[in-house]
């Protein structure tokens, strides 16, 4: 009797053993994401080949747009702020009076439209679109070195424009005492729907198209081996694009990271996670940056996250006033570049706005959304991507193999720990703190930014670890 | 003396059989005063608030007349108006959007069309002033209101105060249809006249032709305290309150501050919060055997699939009140200087919240339910008071302190409560929760169409409803 029970016993264990090997070793598929081909352009599709010619392209102005934009601005309609709200109620509209009087009386477009052609753009069209982008090439080159490769993608509220100050640090990091053991030519497009390349005429234009699309580019342009940096959108971009094409992605280096598949170990270490840090793999200022959980977590994240949500649904809506408006535009954007830079910001009438960037800086890019009529089109990425839910789509389920680089800022909306991302980020080969800066770091830290890609690289290079994966 | 003398003289067993009994009574009395069933205190309580610019002055009496007040409009105004329609910036929408993406840009071209040319802003003025308007300063600003009377009352017949209060993105002019069914029910076949309202609708404090607050924390208790005298100083003491969308809520708050002074609440919609553990476990049951938690079958139909109808779809359609709740500032900027971007945010709810299948149709559906003249009225409201921003910043003030809209919930309504339950309403809910929190529903009808505009959809259906209502508590 007893030798029957025991016998049972073996079984059960046999059985539960065989399915915990099974889910332990099954889930180590290798699979890649593919390449999302796709047709953007209005109509159908023609039979002809695509023209695949590469064009100059230079931002041009006009005195009628000018005076189109100054009719609007004069006649703007403004709503009192409720006595002391600073920016806890959004953008505060009696700073953005002064904003917009410096806007129509100082702000100088045709010498910014100067700025923004310093630097040489091209457009191309690929899968139905123009695609535009920036190609800065290195002034000059030590000798027998090759300039590498470097991809630069954009986000929201963002642009191409919010890499003119780190393109120089990396381009010619001798002339910044970066030194030039690493010099790179560098190619910041425009995310379709964005700024100067033209907007998808179809539904489902995802992050996984545009990572397949600039994958197109540079090929294109002649690329077989590259490295990638984005932040917001752009860290999305960039990691479908190393998921798609990794063995073309030398590295992969972001500014922001973000996790998709939440678990029980999250949820645990949301909880515990203060008191054990070591035993999630927490360090002393992940601890600092993340908790107390609910207001720098879950709180942030609702009150900071209105317009991700009428964004993912209903873009042509919320969009729509915006691009009629751009004292609306501005108050819109500029917002983001209040809290997302540093979220104490909240506290100031004026929103600290102008202790990290220049109006001028920030004026240029809100104009790049006005000239080229995009903010209709940039909202719809968020519906493309967010619709579905989150965590649903195939891509986020699948891991990174690429060697990755993260610079972990203190301001960022979210802190992500190392010990959440290496789930994803399998090769992750430098992980830093950084002193100081916020989302928009390439715009705000350019130097620090540039210091840890040139870290990153050298560690790559050095062994060479983009033949390992 | 000769009692405690004689007491004295008591031996020990005749003591007891004195003391016990008197310490047992006295103890059995101090019991039963402290179990005694006693009011419980079930109101919210009033408080007060002002809402002026600056201070409040110290010798400050309130100037409570009640002024008359005709909505005027001026060639400039009409001509700004144009202007901005001319000049308007259009994206395309991407292809087979329909109203997916949100309010569809070549219908919108239409709408701006009809505006520009034959939306004849002068006439549509005329219009709302066809019922008088006044407005008097509560609380330190000015509240607009409508007062309509019936123009005839039968001999002996009383007049029942009705006091309706609109939403966002509505406005007073959502009950101008309903209106004279109201005050004149035998004239339009409701009834024989033997329930005839006299009707107040205001403006919420930063809606329409109400100031606006200047003052953070005005949320639905105050505004509900500011209507009570509103009432109170027009001379009414008993009245009946109406309400949909956040005129449910203010009602609501009414007739839990002061239910002596409500005779009857009369709701659209009803917001019932996150569901405790008890109703999830319903929920969840109710998919598979609606009869055992209470549900008919016209409350499953519309309350199931769960997730689809109550989840995703809400998450869907409420973006705007995730930002509203957030950034109003931001949010309603570039609306208050786009009159058409103005017109996109607003109709989209009056197309998707009419009938959530209108979202397949490459016109909203808008002009099968409502006519352009009325929509662009109401539109027109938000743009020429410039109110939208502080129409928005109702819902931070509500939700930052209440997520769920639900905290009073806890003290629970009273007052008799008529629930008209339209099919497609944002959401259901159905009546055997509702009286969770409504103690004392009179009435709970499933209506057989109509949508979250419920007076301005579906006037007729509604009066009715609100009628039976009215006379049912009548007869209590």
């Amino acid at each position: 009797c007893s030798s029957l029970a025991g016998i049972m016993l073996l079984e059960v264990f046999l059985v539960l053993g065989t399915l915990l090997i099974y889910f332990l070793f099954s889930k180590k598929k290798e699979e890649m994401l593919p390449f999302k081909d796709g047709w953007w352009g209005k109509g159908q599709k023609p039979v002809t080949k695509e023209d695949s010619s590469i064009r100059p392209f230079k931002v041009e102005t006009t005195e009628e747009e000018l005076s189109d934009l100054f009719r609007r601005l004069d006649q703007a309609r403004f709503t009192e702020p409720l006595e002391n709200s600073c920016f806890h109620y959004g953008t505060n509209s009696v700073h953005l009076r002064k904003v917009v009087s410096y806007w129509k009386n100082q702000f100088n477009w045709k010498k910014q439209v100067e700025v923004l052609n310093k630097y040489p753009q091209f457009k191309t069209k690929i899968q139905g679109i123009d695609i535009h982008f920036v190609h800065v090439k290195p002034p000059c080159l030590p000798e027998g070195q090759a300039a590498k490769p470097l991809l630069m993608v954009h986000g929201w509220p963002g642009s191409f424009y919010e890499f003119y100050k780190i393109i120089p640090l990396l381009t010619d990091p001798a002339s910044h005492s970066l030194g030039d053991e690493h010099v790179f030519e560098v190619i910041c497009p425009s995310i379709p729907g964005y700024g100067f390349s033209e907007a998808p005429h179809k539904k489902d234009f995802n992050s996984v198209s545009a990572a397949s699309v600039f994958y197109e580019l540079m090929l294109r342009l002649g690329f077989d081996e590259f490295y990638t940096q984005g932040g917001d959108w752009g860290w999305l971009i960039c990691t479908n694009l190393a998921q798609i094409a990794p063995n073309h992605v030398k590295g992969l280096h972001l500014n922001m990271v973000s996790v998709s598949k939440l678990g029980l170990t999250h949820l645990l270490s949301v909880l515990l996670g203060r008191y054990f840090p070591g035993l999630f793999g927490f360090q002393d200022e992940d601890v600092r940056r993340m908790f107390p959980f609910l207001k720098k977590g879950l709180y942030k994240i609702l009150s900071e996250s209105g317009y991700a949500h009428i964004q993912a649904t209903k873009p042509d809506t919320v969009g729509c006033g915006l691009n009629d408006s751009p004292v609306g535009l501005a108050a819109y954007i500029l917002e983001k570049f209040s809290s997302w830079t540093d979220k104490e910001f909240r506290d100031l009438e004026d929103g600290g706005l102008e202790r990290k960037f220049s109006l001028d800086d920030l004026l240029t890019n809100i104009m790049i959304y006005w000239v080229s009529g995009c903010i209709v089109s940039s909202m719809r990425f968020y519906k493309e991507n967010l619709q579905k839910g989150i965590g649903t789509q195939k891509h986020e389920k699948l891991t990174v193999r690429v060697p990755t680089g993260i610079a972990s800022f203190p301001n960022e909306i979210l802190h992500i720990p190392q010990a959440w991302a290496k789930k994803k980020y399998t090769n992750i080969v430098s992980f830093h703190f950084m002193p100081r800066g916020g989302h928009f770091a390439a715009f705000e830290e350019p130097e620090l930014l540039a210091k840890d890609i040139l870290q990153f690289v050298g560690k790559v290079e050095k062994e060479q670890l983009w033949k390992k994966k | 003396e000769t009692i405690l003398s004689r007491i004295r003289s008591f031996d020990y067993s005749q003591k007891n059989a004195v003391l016990v009994p008197a310490a047992a009574l006295g103890v059995g009395g101090m019991l039963l005063y402290w179990a005694r069933p006693r009011r419980k205190m079930n109101i919210i309580d009033m408080g007060n608030g002002w809402w002026g610019s600056c201070e409040r002055p110290e010798e400050w009496k309130e100037d409570d007349s009640i002024r008359p007040f005709k909505i005027e409009t001026s060639d400039k105004e009409i001509e700004d108006l144009h202007q901005r329609l001319d000049r308007f910036r259009f994206t395309p929408h991407v292809e087979g959007a329909a109203f997916h993406y949100g309010f569809n840009s070549s219908y919108l071209k239409k709408v701006v069309s009809y505006w520009r040319n034959q939306f004849d802003w002068r006439k549509q003025v005329e219009e709302l002033n066809k019922y008088p308007h006044f407005h008097t300063t509560i609380e330190g600003i000015d509240i607009h209101f409508i007062h309509v009377k019936p123009s005839y009352v039968p001999h002996g017949q009383t007049v029942q105060p009705l006091l309706m209060v609109h939403g966002w993105p509505g406005s007073f002019y959502e009950f101008y249809k309903i209106i004279p069914l109201l005050t004149e029910p035998a004239k339009h076949g409701l009834n024989e006249g033997d329930v005839v309202f006299e009707v107040i609708c205001p403006s919420i404090p930063g809606y329409g032709f109400s100031e606006a607050p200047h003052k953070k924390e005005f949320d639905t208790i105050a505004a509900a305290r500011i209507f009570h005298k509103l009432m109170s100083r027009l001379g009414f003491r008993k009245y009946y309150l109406q309400g949909g969308d956040w005129g449910s809520r203010i009602t609501t708050n009414m007739a839990q501050m002061l239910p002596q002074c409500v005779k009857g609440l009369h709701l659209n919609i009803a917001f019932l919060g996150k569901p405790s553990l008890r109703r999830m476990i319903s929920i969840m049951l109710g998919a598979y055997v609606p009869w055992l938690v209470g549900l008919n079958r016209e409350d499953a139909r519309r309350f199931y699939p769960y997730m689809q109808k109550n989840v995703y779809d809400v998450l869907r359609e409420s973006g705007y009140l995730h930002i509203q709740a957030t950034k109003p500032d931001t949010a309603g900027c570039g609306l208050n200087d786009s009159p058409v971007g103005l017109a996109a945010y607003i109709l989209e709810k009056f197309s998707t919240w009419t009938d959530k299948s209108f979202l397949h149709k490459d016109d909203g559906g808008l002009e099968s339910k409502y006519s352009l003249d009325e929509l662009l009225t109401n539109v027109m409201i938000y743009w020429v008071t410039s109110s939208i921003v502080s129409s928005m910043r109702f819902y931070k003030e509500n939700f930052s302190t209440d997520p769920d809209l639900t905290a009073h919930n806890r003290v629970g309504v009273r007052v008799p409560t008529g629930i008209a339950a339209f099919p497609q309403e944002i959401i259901h809910t159905p009546h055997v929760w509702i009286k969770d929190v409504y103690k004392n529903i009179i009435s709970y009808s499933y209506m057989p169409r109509g949508g979250h505009f419920a007076a301005f959809e579906e006037p007729k259906l509604l009066a009715q409803d609100i009628v039976e209502f009215v006379r049912k508590v009548e007869q209590l």
